[in-house]
């Protein structure tokens, strides 16, 4: 069974429970909407399934192998990519730079080829070059390929890390609300944007506040309150439920 | 591509003005001060990726000096060994020490860190005193030279020059590279570099030991050129002098901290006042830097001319290329 | 031997009071100064000049000595924290440190001279009095009071609590009105007091000597490190335990391997409890 996976997870910080007995799977080629008010576990749940917290019970796996005890890049190099709530770019890098970075998870060449720069250092250079161009052009900064990551503005940066997430070629990919401070026309491209991955066969999980955003972009969607999960279906199922109404979407 | 040739004829400019240094330098003391810029900067250019690139903030690397000068007298000097291959043993001598005292202190947060680099730096005066013997102790040891044509000051100078220039292009490489970028990233967000699957210790450590070879070899030279050497010539605050070039220079660059090393060595020689005020001198310049411009003086550089030559107008319209995008998703490429 | 235990047990004392200072300038801005120890080298320095060489009386000279190591603490939050804490970088605020505490040893090594001096005395008393010597007994019995007075301080007073609450969240302190700015410059001219005392009264036993300022950050350290970051309590037994090893390790192997020793001890801790011996375990931030 290819998936990425939450079964049963629970974490808690101090006394505080983050999330309860909560589960969720991420199947390739679909987008997994994660909703909920603040502090329901959203983004709790995202760190843990890319390896910054361990569960407290439960468990994390991958196509059913378990994943608890990787490390954060362990499973980057299987291919579960993310982005950030406050993206985390180098702003000292141009943003093709800041693309390449991705591709970290296909560098072969050690320090040694790479020092003394042999062939294989050089052809990665290459192919990974051409690689970041494509995916900057593709998620709509070839304006800005050669400038400085520290002067894009806020929307360019959430595109950017998209993009040097995608550089990974990841299988999965969990985007920590990447709609926070768009306008709605860049909404609609960010749409697109996932659209696009999701039928190349990348797995999206979408953590996000935007909720006609999730409900029109995602096949499934599952709605956290409190570190509880309290409803899990298709939009439509989710936007019905009356417990979901309540806690969430207000009458 | 105007730029790209006005960067090559620069750069063939500056090649040649070092390479032909002793046919126009004015003294031999000028000659004999581009030498110990260039065997400093053979240790500087290999901290830099450590500091400069990793941000990890060794301010005892003239331990590492130390351990590749005495390690160069004890060989050549004492036992005789061939200079050259003494030379390499100090370099690996250096790697080993870099690699024992990286491994428990990469680790630790930055403070812990600076603190176990500039331990390590009095541990090896300590030692180098302990352990008469080998090292003379308090006296120290006399370093023999090379042999010809690198027994003049010339010939020695060109011998620096030789392995600097080794040694700079193997680290602009690493800096070029995908190892460049990936140390950056553990310097600005450890966060997004281990998301990007960088394996930060592992890095860290790898850059750290190739720092300690190159301090071997640097040492090795610089013992050599200095002729005698006692605990009292790796004193802490050469370390701190290293470690304030490449701050200053700027981090992220290689040329940045080269201008640092020539002016900050050359400078208390040109103005005497300020070879007397020593450390208060470095300490002074890294609050200044630090505080008004922690970039670097390489980047305020950069800035300036950027802004000087004006800037185009710039776009903030994203407008995503989706045909592209899914395009290059849908190849299937290995790793090149 | 008992002099082998009282003399580790006093210059323990002294790395136990940098620890201190230490956690008192930690505890307000989360920065581990680099000019710590410089604190108290002032204090001895400065100790001297007023009452060996001016002639000041010695509770003027006391006064004076606590004065410059305030002032020197209150300087480095003005200039090497202050600023650079609003970029929240970690290596900007151990760069402006280090170069304050630079710039500060240099400068007394120029003025005073490099080589150590010796401290007057400041109780009448035979300088045959052997392990009864004021040299040790007056820095154990000092940091054991600065020790009972911070916890009190702590406890007992508004601004204690002011500093418990910045310290343990300085952002919450913020938004209940706590002006976290002015206690954060408070807590490093109280760090700067407590090392100008603690030099002075320690000036015997280290001598007035320009380069004690560098040793006594790496030492300090190591104690605050081993004890547990942020605890006074690890402060004196990390303090006592490097000091009592140092002293115990010059006995048997001679003073050449002081560094190697001390950081040894700082390894074996670190591997085997990472937090030091009565430290907090520090959540990972994400």
């Amino acid at each position: 069974m290819s998936a990425l996976e939450a079964v049963s997870v629970t974490k808690r910080f101090g006394g505080l429970v983050a999330l309860s007995d909560v589960s969720l799977d991420l199947r390739p080629g679909e987008v997994h909407g994660l909703i909920g008010p603040n502090g329901s576990g959203k983004t709790t749940l995202l760190n843990m399934l890319s390896g910054y917290y361990r569960p407290d019970g439960g468990r994390t796996s991958l196509d059913g192998e378990e994943l608890d005890a990787l490390s954060v890049q362990r499973r980057a190099r299987l291919g579960i990519a993310r982005t950030f709530q406050k993206p985390r770019l180098l702003p000292a890098l141009s943003v093709l730079d800041n693309a390449m970075l991705g591709c970290w998870r296909d560098t072969r060449a050690g320090f040694v080829e790479t020092a003394f720069a042999l062939p294989r250092a050089r052809r990665e250079e290459k192919a990974f070059r051409d690689r970041a161009i494509e995916l900057v052009h593709g998620v709509g900064l070839g304006h800005a390929l050669t400038r400085s990551a520290g002067l894009l503005e806020h929307a360019e940066q959430r595109f950017l890390e998209i993009a040097r997430a995608l550089a990974a070629r990841p299988r999965f990919l969990l985007l920590d609300e990447p709609a926070g401070g768009l306008t709605g026309a860049e909404i609609e491209h960010l749409g697109r944007i996932v659209g696009t991955v999701r039928e190349s066969g990348i797995g999206v999980l979408l953590v996000e506040h935007h909720t006609d955003f999730v409900f029109r972009i995602c096949g499934r969607v599952t709605t956290l309150d409190r570190g509880r999960l309290i409803k899990h279906g298709t939009p439509d199922e989710v936007r019905r439920d009356p417990e979901v109404v309540r806690v969430y979407l207000g009458a | 591509m105007s730029t790209n040739a006005r960067n090559l004829a620069l750069a063939a400019a500056g090649a040649l003005a070092l390479l032909t240094l002793p046919y126009w330098a004015k003294d031999l003391y000028w000659l004999h001060l581009a030498t110990l810029i260039g065997a400093y900067w053979i240790l500087i250019a290999g901290l830099n990726l450590v500091t400069g690139y990793a941000g990890q903030l060794s301010i005892g690397h003239v331990g590492l000096l130390a351990v590749g000068a005495y390690g160069f007298a004890i060989l050549a000097g004492t036992h005789g060994l061939d200079p050259f291959l003494s030379l390499l043993l100090c370099g690996a001598l250096g790697g080993i020490a870099g690699l024992l005292l990286g491994l428990p202190s990469l680790r630790l947060p930055g403070f812990y860190f600076a603190m176990a680099t500039m331990a390590f730096a009095l541990i090896v005066t300590e030692l180098s005193l302990a352990l008469g013997g080998l090292t003379g102790g308090g006296t120290g040891l006399s370093v023999p030279g090379f042999p010809s044509p690198m027994n003049s000051p010339w010939g020695y100078y060109w011998l620096v020059l030789a392995v600097a220039a080794g040694v700079t292009w193997l680290t602009w490489n690493v800096a070029r590279f995908m190892w460049g970028r990936a140390l950056i990233a553990i310097r600005d967000s450890e966060v997004a570099a281990a998301s990007a699957g960088i394996g930060l210790f592992r890095l860290k450590l790898t850059v750290f030991v190739f720092s300690g070879i190159t301090a071997g070899i640097g040492g090795g030279l610089f013992a050599s050129l200095q002729s005698y050497i006692t605990p009292d010539t790796f004193v802490f605050e050469i370390g701190l002098f290293f470690f304030v070039c490449i701050i200053i220079g700027g981090r992220g660059t290689i040329l940045g901290p080269f201008i640092g090393t020539v002016i900050l060595t050359a400078l208390p020689e040109i103005v005497a006042p300020l070879a007397k005020l020593g450390a208060f001198f470095y300490g002074l310049m890294l609050l200044i830097v630090v505080l008004l411009i922690p970039e670097g003086v390489g980047r305020l550089v950069e800035v300036l001319i950027r802004r000087f030559r004006g800037e185009p107008h710039r776009s903030h319209e994203v407008k995503p290329d989706l045909p592209r995008l899914a395009s290059v998703l849908a190849r299937k490429e290995d790793a090149a | 031997m008992l002099a082998v235990i009282v003399s580790g047990l006093a210059i323990g004392a002294v790395y136990a009071a940098a620890a201190l200072a230490y956690n008192v300038m930690f505890s307000t801005s989360k920065v581990l100064s680099v000019t710590t120890g410089h604190l108290f080298m002032l204090g001895s320095v400065f100790g001297a000049w007023f009452i060996g060489t001016l002639g000041w009386p010695i509770p003027l000279g006391l006064l004076g000595a606590i004065a410059v190591g305030a002032a020197f603490g209150w300087l480095t939050e003005i200039v090497a924290v202050r600023r650079v804490l609003a970029r929240s970088d970690e290596h900007l605020w151990l760069l402006s440190t280090l170069a304050l505490a630079t710039m500060g040893q240099q400068a007394v090594g120029l003025w005073w001279g490099t080589e150590p001096r010796p401290f007057p005395r400041l109780i009448e008393q035979d300088f045959a009095s052997g392990l009864a010597d004021q040299k040790y007994w007056l820095p154990i019995g000092l940091v054991l009071v600065l020790a009972l007075g911070l916890e009190l301080f702590y406890r007992g007073t508004l601004w204690g609590k002011l500093f418990q609450a910045t310290s343990e969240d300085a952002f919450a302190a913020r938004a209940r009105g706590i002006a976290t700015d002015r206690v954060r410059s408070f807590s490093y001219l109280l760090a700067g007091a407590l090392g100008g005392l603690a030099g002075f009264a320690a000036g015997q036993l280290t001598f007035a000597f320009f380069a004690l300022g560098l040793q006594l950050t790496l030492f300090g350290f190591i104690a605050l490190a081993v004890g547990g970051l942020g605890s006074n309590l690890g402060a004196l037994v990390g303090g006592t335990a490097l000091g009592l090893l140092s002293s115990v390790a010059s006995y048997f192997f001679g003073g050449e391997f002081q560094h190697t020793i001390a950081v040894g001890l700082l390894m074996v801790v670190l591997l085997v409890k990472p937090e030091g011996l009565f430290g907090a375990k520090r959540v990972r931030p994400v």
